[in-house]
């Protein structure tokens, strides 16, 4: 009568593994407890707790257990101390009485579940939308993990993109490939946010005006995105996490695709400065890099940053931040956040309207604030010297700027800060390289680089290594469109080194982590421009700070 | 249909899936459901519970100390052989991982100490790097606190971490004491 359902299998068993003579439900069972607590009752009345390791499938079912204590003790002796751990514990069989094992899944859903939660966090980056995270908590960690390798990947393609051209519409079709099999909640997003794009641009014909817009729709898209994670979480759960991906995935064709289109307008418009041009790209890749690549963290940096432009960004930073906190609640506070260092930007955005002067420049470097700029800036030193010169030339007005120019570019694209200064009329294509101006003065007065890299280094911590990284990949993108001949080579070896580090920096940054660097960061940044105006004293005060393990590479680099 | 048995002469006659209630000599008293006997080892897997749900609790219990059963009714074969595949390598992920937590917890355990002693060490270990070294903590390498765990019986490291230490300990008494007392 009894395990008829299963003879079949039994006897397949002998066939295929003659060795095991214990039936495949039994070594089933086993396997599914394998690495999970169990308690050992035995013979003596004993009971030991511990990891179980294997079994015995031979004739007896002995079984091993890993960190193993005596949580009950039995009335026989035994040699083990109560409390002791038992680094690795036999029990024959013949002391065997029952293993406990609790809240197992009996399916192979329970084991691969609990491991698909995990590997879908190291797979993800390959595949992000075809994982399903069974259970919800995973799912949102995991979640997390797919918006920052997504982002990672965003930002790769938007190197790529820029770099080669072909790879972003290649991304963008598959993307748009799930976007299909995405709720239709997530078109209309987009479309949303391309409207927003549209009506920035209109606004502001220049480039001041696409840097603005694709902030925007960054935050925007963000936003979306994140609702509808939040959506998709509380509706779907398991189903979730692939949407997140797909979502995720949008953000960075939209970005590709206004990258273009802003290109083309500038180049359109036909500014004096066709190198204005290639700079102008620099920095809309990286602001649209910066976003992907920091992840929440970074978008909600960016947010910030972007903020003291456009009132719609201190919203998107809001949302940015809940999404990356992991909802709502924490929404109020960062709300308040958000809102402090929009009222410290606008005073940025005053400055900025000065492009002469450096001092306004500053401002939004603070904002800017991200640990990002500090490593383009140690790159950028040795090339803006050389560079400097020769752009400035085309143009007029800011021929005392020159070096700085460079650097900024670089600088401002990550932060998006250059988007704000745009806002302001004046500057126009200008505007994002002045802000440059302000670091280059700081550089070329240290050369040293090093004192300012650390203040930055240590604000960012690790989420903000992952941004440097692109950052730097953007400077030298930026470099090579800009510099003529004779900067390049000084870049070349600078840019080969960052490369490690961002690989580095962006599996290390914890997506966690990230938001309240922003806000220590976004306010040392201020500190910061004070200091400016007189070059030399701000450096030693830098200097205190210790260097995290990154910024001994990048000294000496500078050095 | 109830088939009281004083002895586990016969469980492999009963189908897979059925729901059985059981007494095991040792006193555990538990219902649930058969997953499968197994005559070699004598071991039957049981699942507890009887609603089905992805989180059960797994028993393989030993035929012979089956001290009383009773038959509930019967079930559906609880396993799906679909279903039965295992990813060898995420099992040894999961048990390093499990066998890693485990350790390090295990750490945190002093050996031969009072429970006050781990509470001490508990409340350190919240604001400085702590250890056993037997019976004594060792807070950031250097400094030593031995039993009885008083601010005097602090000992070692610089006189600056000595005295951190101190003052930590002191604190954490002092909590510790006050929320015993109002709990």
């Amino acid at each position: 009568m009894g395990c008829r359902n299963r003879e079949f299998l039994n006897e397949d068993t002998s066939s295929s593994s003659s060795s095991s003579s214990l039936s495949e439900a039994l070594i089933f069972a086993t396997l599914c407890i394998i690495g999970l607590p169990v308690d050992v009752h035995v013979k003596d009345g004993s009971i030991y707790t511990g990891i179980f390791h294997t079994a015995c499938v031979e004739e007896e079912y002995g079984i091993v257990l890993k960190s193993a204590r005596l949580s009950k003790k039995g009335k026989s002796y035994s040699n083990v101390a109560n409390g002791m751990v038992i680094d690795t514990l036999v029990i024959l069989s013949g002391d065997l009485v029952q293993v406990v094992a609790n809240g197992i899944q009996l399916s192979a859903d329970g084991v691969a579940g609990n491991l698909a939660g995990d590997d879908t966090e190291a797979v993800v980056g390959i595949v992000p939308s075809e994982h399903l995270v069974s259970e919800a908590k995973k799912s949102t960690k995991s979640f997390i993990h797919k918006k920052k390798i997504n982002q990672t990947r965003g930002a790769v393609q938007a190197e790529n993109g820029f770099s080669h051209g072909f790879m972003p519409k290649i991304s963008e079709r598959k993307h748009e490939e799930r976007k299909s099999h995405m709720n239709q909640i997530g078109h209309a997003d987009g479309i949303s946010s391309t409207k927003a794009e549209e009506d920035s641009g209109a606004s502001d014909e220049r480039q001041a005006g696409n840097d603005q817009s694709q902030g925007e729709k960054f935050i925007y898209k963000e936003k979306i995105d994140f609702d509808r994670e939040e959506s998709a979480d509380e509706v779907q759960g398991s189903t979730s996490s692939s949407d997140t991906g797909l979502t995720q995935v949008k953000p960075v064709e939209d970005r590709h695709a206004k990258m273009t289109s802003q290109l083309l307008p500038n180049e359109a418009s036909g500014d004096p400065a066709t190198p204005l041009v290639k700079l102008d790209k620099p920095c809309c890749e990286r602001p649209s890099s910066a976003d992907t690549s920091s992840s929440d963290a970074v978008s909600s940096g960016l947010s910030t940053s972007s903020n003291p432009m456009v009132d719609v960004t201190s919203e998107s930073g809001v949302s940015s931040l809940t999404t990356s906190t992991e909802m709502v609640p924490p929404q109020n506070p960062e709300s308040n956040r958000s809102s402090k260092e929009f009222k410290l930007n606008p005073g940025a955005k005053i400055f900025s309207p000065s492009l002469v002067n450096p001092i306004s420049a500053t401002p939004a470097v603070p904002t800017v604030a991200s640990m990002t700029y500090v490593p383009n800036n140690s790159h950028m030193v040795p090339v803006a010297a050389s560079q400097q010169e020769i752009e400035y030339s085309t143009y007029a007005a800011r021929p005392s700027v020159p070096v700085k120019y460079v650097p900024y570019n670089n600088l401002t694209a990550g932060n998006g800060v250059s988007g704000s200064q745009f806002s302001q009329p004046i500057v126009g294509h200008m505007g994002s390289r002045t802000q440059p101006l302000r670091y280059t003065g700081q550089y070329n007065p240290v050369q040293a680089g090093p004192a300012y890299m650390h203040p930055n280094s240590q604000a960012v911590m690790v989420g903000r290594l992952g941004q440097l990284v692109y950052v730097s990949h953007d400077l030298v993108q930026g470099a090579a469109a800009i510099s003529p001949v004779s900067a390049r080579p000084l870049l070349t070896p600078h840019q080969v080194q960052f490369p490690k580090h961002q690989g580095n920096a962006a599996s290390q940054a914890l997506p966690l982590y990230v938001p309240p660097p922003f806000i220590a960061s976004g306010q040392q940044p201020f500190a910061v421009p004070s200091h400016i105006p007189t070059f030399q004293p701000p450096f030693p005060a830098n200097r205190p700070i210790p260097v995290p393990g990154s910024n001994s590479l990048y000294n000496a680099k500078l050095s | 249909m109830a088939m009281d048995g004083s002895s586990n002469n016969n469980p492999e006659e009963f189908p897979v899936g059925c729901l059985l209630s059981i007494k095991t000599s040792l006193g555990d008293e538990f219902d649930a459901q058969l997953i499968t006997f197994d005559r070699h080892s004598n071991i039957l897997v049981l699942q507890e519970g009887s609603k089905p749900g992805p989180r059960r609790n797994i028993r393989l219990l030993k035929a012979n100390y089956i001290k009383e059963f009773t038959f509930l009714g019967h079930g559906e074969d609880p396993l799906d052989i679909k279903k039965c595949q295992l990813d060898l390598t995420s099992l040894q992920a999961r048990e390093e991982s499990a066998i890693r937590q485990a350790e390090t917890e295990a750490e945190r355990i002093g050996v031969g100490v009072t429970s006050e002693a781990q509470n001490i060490f508990d409340a350190l270990s919240k604001t400085l790097p702590v250890r056993w070294d037997k019976t004594v903590i060792v807070v950031m390498k250097e400094v030593r606190v031995s039993s009885p765990y008083l601010p005097e019986s602090v000992s070692g490291g610089t006189p600056a971490a000595n005295d951190r230490v101190k003052k930590v300990l002191d604190f954490e008494r002092k909590r510790l004491q006050n929320r015993g007392g109002g709990q």
